[in-house]
């Protein structure tokens, strides 16, 4: 009662019960294979931001502040380091907004918006050369722990822990005191009292990645150590490094313009919001300006990269668990 | 008891479609053993879920709706699901670990069930727990009960999981691959267990595995699933002796058994079960069928019971589109009130209200696979 | 079985310490004196339960726990203690298939890149991997145009299969499976079953199947092995050990397999009790508090493998012998070359040759 066959299916009396070695009885058994095509990472990122206004927000002041940051001595419309003569009113006190100052001047004649503008630059210079830098540190010292264990472990995490319980500021002031406050050294000074926050996160996941089964598949093959920590262990820990870097970006400005309030982070002449907010807090009832603005930049910067690292988070974990059944 | 029907389970998908039920009716009646088969996808789990109202999120009940003892589950708000879930209806799962609060005792969880729904006192409900430890074979119980679920093993626990099943005499017990994860000697033993304790209460068993082997010889009552959709029902001996569905037949032909003659390959299925959701037209085994035909890629085949039943040759699933049913659609119109068939060490011969069904453009007078 | 086995395993141990309590140790005896052979070309079937040890057999013939004590042989080089340079060298006789498809495969490689990775350490040249891994596609019938894919994009039969050729781009002698097919559809297991089966045929691996699943066993043994805490409890061929069980573990596992083809479920003895806990197994015979038909000597003392009725070996003291000398309840004579069992009384290793 065989009824007449599609084209494309082979007829039942001539396949085998089993037939793996007929091609064609591959392809239909392939045919038959569920399509499990994951939309490129490209695609996905822009599909998230267009359903997350805020993240969408928060990345697009991360990049303009990139570009202000980049382009500064383009973009700034005066030279931040200039006094203007006619910066200050008749009776030295700084100038208003108004058409020739954008944000008005600061108590030495300088003009607020450039100052701004290259403000930007030394936060993010700061925040992200730091950041790179204690992410180097931190990966190297957390993988070697997480990967080797035993006594080396023991002895790195414990030098991970002495270092994580001086207290972040207190340290960097203690340290630019002695060195002497320059740019380079708040550079330093950061990278060195925050590796160890990666450290940790490094160690933690390299722990778990250790005993996953494809790792254990690469010892058996005869792959080498090396290898496996480049090829195997590495590209899983770029996720939680992006994240962490962007967190670590956000730390890094505040402590920057901790340092800079303070005085021992950016020297004088130059521009730095935190300077900036130390150098307006005095002259608030009269010259507003001179606080909110840098004030109100440090805010939205802040925020804009922990928001910014949160969606990270979200876009990227999604991508490296494996399609399920 | 509890009916089935037409029910539909969707989950949001960004292609469309997404259902992982779709139509499946059927009912329970009281004291009955019904198994449910399938593979991964097939949409077992979810079925079972819906009947409990526990469907996970995104998900939910595109159609057709669940009767308990005649009236529609989750259709009145004002009727709390603590009325009947945990008393008339209860599940045990797969892992007992997530169905038992890790951070709670097992005394404490056992005797809040009992004095939610039984509103039984502190002392009471704790004499009962004790009790119900012991009828399930826990060696201590009085030390169980203060003991937390991580300590005892995957056996105790899914034993322990049982006594909370039943301490409320539940109509119906769903258990949704309760044994998976166990070793296949405390397999036999909560299998016995589940056995015994649902016979002593009169309860009904809707027992889920892929394990056709574990379900074949507990139930009385098959239904084999695929795609979302049941593919073959009816009385256990029936689908086991004369499997009408070809993915009954080949799934019993390829997995091999602990007597009889071995051959030298399995006879095994091309290609993979297909991963829920996304669904062409026409039959869904269609691509992995060795007996296809042209209509299977079109028409899905409706579940039709097959006349004589226990005669596979006078047998005649083959319906093209248009074709009378003989009798009954589905399982669910022709099961009011009958009692079950029975396998061989229960029933007093056949009752034709539990007819054996099949949902497959092709006759089953092929021969292929498992000899009848 | 012609000439040496190809894997000569005697006396293996591997003992774990674990902490008990805030400062003390105790000895897990995972692996207690385990000795088996595989001819060339052949499976052995091991089976257990929860406990009995039979992964940590698999992992420790692949190097992945380190054996505590005993010798392992393969192709007549003794491996247990091998380190380094020559562990490595050893590495590619021996490969094992995992149970989990998901993970044994790195999600970030694409297909081609993980089988590459296997081609990389059998020293091949970057130029001809693709090559060679199409090759070994077409070995494990997958369509060539998978090596761009990712694990992610792939099934659990597709990975399985990648799995098994990733084992095979090192050309080993021995694959080890450890539940290979366990995590899989059931109608995908067949299908895998049949290729492991084809590429012994084809290329005269030979394996060690680990499996809780006995009829699988049964359908790919030769040899079965059946672990008990430790330790073998039963050994023979495919045939002896399903078909005429002598240990009561064996028959106890034999009869709990629900089978497709049962009539209900009264009458079958079962098993009562829960297996030992393997820091602390019980005196004498570790199985004496489950069996049904333990004598006194059961309970202070362990019984060793010894050649049962029926042909194959068993550790029990009620099971009758075949040698007449030392049974308890008088032995029929089995087939001429019997070898008389080690004596009674020595609770240390056993020595077992197929």
């Amino acid at each position: 009662m065989t009824a007449p066959l599609d084209q494309h299916l082979p007829d039942p009396a001539a396949v085998p019960s089993e037939a793996v070695s007929d091609p064609e009885l591959i392809a239909a058994g392939l045919a038959a294979e569920p399509t499990l095509t994951q939309p490129g990472l490209g695609r996905r990122t822009l599909e998230s931001l267009r359903r997350d206004p805020v993240a969408l927000i928060s990345v697009l002041v991360v990049v303009c502040l990139a570009i202000v940051a980049i382009f500064a001595p383009e973009l700034a419309p005066y030279n931040p380091l200039h006094a203007f003569p006619n910066g200050l009113a008749a009776d030295g006190a700084p100038v208003h907004p108004d058409s020739t100052f954008l944000l008005g001047t600061d108590p030495n004649g300088r003009d607020v918006l450039s100052r701004m503008i290259f403000g930007a630059r030394v936060s993010l210079l700061v925040g992200v050369v730091a950041t790179g830098l204690a992410s180097i540190i931190g990966i190297i010292i957390g993988g070697i722990a997480g990967y080797a264990g035993g006594v080396t472990e023991s002895i790195l995490m414990r030098l991970t822990d002495v270092v994580l319980s001086f207290p972040i500021l207190l340290f960097c002031i203690a340290l630019i005191a002695i060195t002497g406050p320059n740019t380079r050294n708040v550079v330093l000074v950061i990278a060195f009292g925050y590796w160890t926050y990666l450290a940790r996160i490094v160690r933690g996941l390299v722990l778990s990645l250790k005993e996953r089964e494809f790792v254990t598949a690469a010892r058996t093959l005869g792959v080498s150590h090396a290898k496996i920590l480049r090829r195997h262990i590495l590209p899983h820990l770029v996720p939680a490094i992006i994240v962490y870097s962007t967190l670590g970006v956000a730390t890094s400005i505040l402590i920057e313009a901790s340092l800079s309030y303070l005085g021992i982070g950016v020297p004088i002449p130059q521009a730095s919001w935190g300077q900036m907010i130390s150098q307006g807090q005095e002259y608030f009832q009269t010259a507003p300006w001179l606080l909110i603005a840098p004030g109100v930049a440090l805010i939205i910067t802040v925020l804009a990269f922990n928001l910014a690292g949160d969606w990270l988070t979200d876009l990227l974990d999604p991508a490296t668990a494996e399609i399920g059944r | 008891m509890v009916a089935v029907e037409h029910l539909t389970v969707a989950f949001p998908a960004r292609t469309g479609g997404g259902e992982v039920v779709r139509d499946v009716s059927f009912a329970v009646n009281p004291g009955e053993r019904i198994g449910l088969v399938g593979e991964s996808g097939s949409g077992k789990s979810m079925t079972a879920r819906a009947i409990m109202q526990l469907i996970p999120k995104p998900g939910r009940v595109a159609s057709g709706r669940v009767m308990l003892l005649g009236t529609e589950l989750g259709a009145d708000p004002k009727v709390a699901a603590s009325s009947w879930r945990g008393t008339t209806l209860s599940m045990i799962t797969q892992d007992p670990l997530s169905s038992l609060n890790p951070l709670v005792r097992i005394g404490t969880q056992m005797t809040e069930m009992l004095r939610f729904h039984r509103g039984l006192g502190r002392a009471a409900a704790t004499a009962r727990a004790r009790e119900l430890l012991a009828s399930v074979g826990i060696p201590d119980p009085a030390r169980t009960l203060s003991q937390f679920p991580a300590v005892l093993s995957g056996g105790m626990r899914q034993r322990v999981a049982l006594a909370i099943a039943v301490s409320c005499e539940p109509r119906l017990l769903i258990a949704d691959e309760p044994t998976t994860a166990l070793d296949v000697t405390i397999q036999a033993q909560v299998l016995d267990l589940l056995e015994r304790l649902t016979a002593e209460q009169g309860s009904a068993v809707l027992l889920i595995s892929h394990d056709l082997g574990v379900v074949a010889s507990f139930c009385d009552r098959l239904m084999v699933m695929y795609g979302g959709r049941i593919v073959e029902s009816g009385p256990t001996a029936q689908i086991i002796g004369a499997p009408a569905h070809p993915y009954t037949r080949a799934l019993m032909a390829s997995v091999p058994s602990m007597t009889g003659d071995l051959p030298d390959r399995l006879a095994s299925i091309p290609g993979s079960p297909p991963a829920g959701g996304v669904w062409s037209t026409g039959c869904a085994f269609m691509p992995r069928c060795p007996i296809a035909r042209a209509v299977c890629a079109t028409v899905d085949p409706a579940l039709l019971t097959l006349s004589g039943a226990a005669e596979p040759a006078a047998g005649d699933g083959a319906a093209s589109q248009g074709a009378a049913d003989q009798g009954a659609a589905d399982q669910g119109a022709a099961d009011q009130g009958a009692a079950d068939q029975g396998a061989a060490d229960q029933g007093t011969g056949t009752d034709e209200a539990v007819q054996h069904a099949a949902a497959c453009h092709a006759s089953q007078n092929e021969s292929w696979g498992r000899a009848a | 079985m012609t000439g040496e086995p190809i894997v000569d395993v005697t006396d293996l141990q591997v003992h774990f310490r674990v902490r008990r309590g805030l400062v003390g140790y105790q000895t897990v005896r995972a692996v207690d004196g385990v000795s088996f052979t595989i001819a060339a070309g052949q499976t052995l079937g091991l089976a257990g339960e929860s406990g009995s040890g039979k992964s940590t057999v698999a992992r420790s013939l692949v190097r992945i726990n380190q054996p505590t004590g005993g010798s392992i042989r393969v192709g007549g080089t003794e491996t247990a203690r091998l380190r380094g340079q020559d562990l490595r060298a050893y590495r590619r006789r021996m490969q094992m298939v995992y149970q989990d498809p998901y993970d044994s495969l790195d999600p970030r490689m694409s297909v081609l890149e993980a089988i590459g990775e296997g081609l990389a350490v059998r020293g091949m040249a970057r130029a001809q991997r693709r090559a060679a891994t199409e090759d070994l596609l077409r070995r494990v019938n997958l369509p060539v145009s998978l090596t761009s894919r990712y694990p992610g994009q792939l099934s659990g039969g597709q990975r399985q299969r990648v799995s098994i050729a990733r084992a095979l781009a090192v050309s080993p002698e021995v694959i080890v499976c450890d539940e290979a097919v366990a995590a899989l559809d059931v109608s995908i297991r067949a299908q895998v079953l049949n290729l492991l089966k084809d590429i012994q045929a084809d290329a005269g691996v030979s394996y060690l199947f680990i499996s809780h699943d006995l009829s699988t066993l049964r359908f790919m043994a030769d040899q079965v092995a059946i672990m008990y805490v430790g330790r073998l409890v039963e050994y023979g061929t495919s045939s002896q050990v399903f078909g005429q069980p002598q240990h009561p573990y064996t028959k106890a596992l034999v009869a709990a397999v629900p089978e497709i083809t049962a009539t209900g479920r009264t009458g079958r003895t079962r098993l009562t009790g829960e297996p030992p806990n393997p820091a602390d197994p019980p005196p004498g015979c570790p199985f004496h508090p489950r069996c049904a038909v333990a004598i006194d000597i059961c309970k202070t003392l362990r019984p060793t493998l010894r050649r049962k009725v029926g042909g194959q070996f068993a550790a029990c003291h009620v099971a009758p012998d075949e040698a007449p000398a030392v049974s308890s309840q008088g032995a029929t004579p089995g087939t001429p070359g019997a070898e008389p069992g080690p004596a009674i009384g020595t609770p240390s290793s056993s020595e077992v040759s197929a």
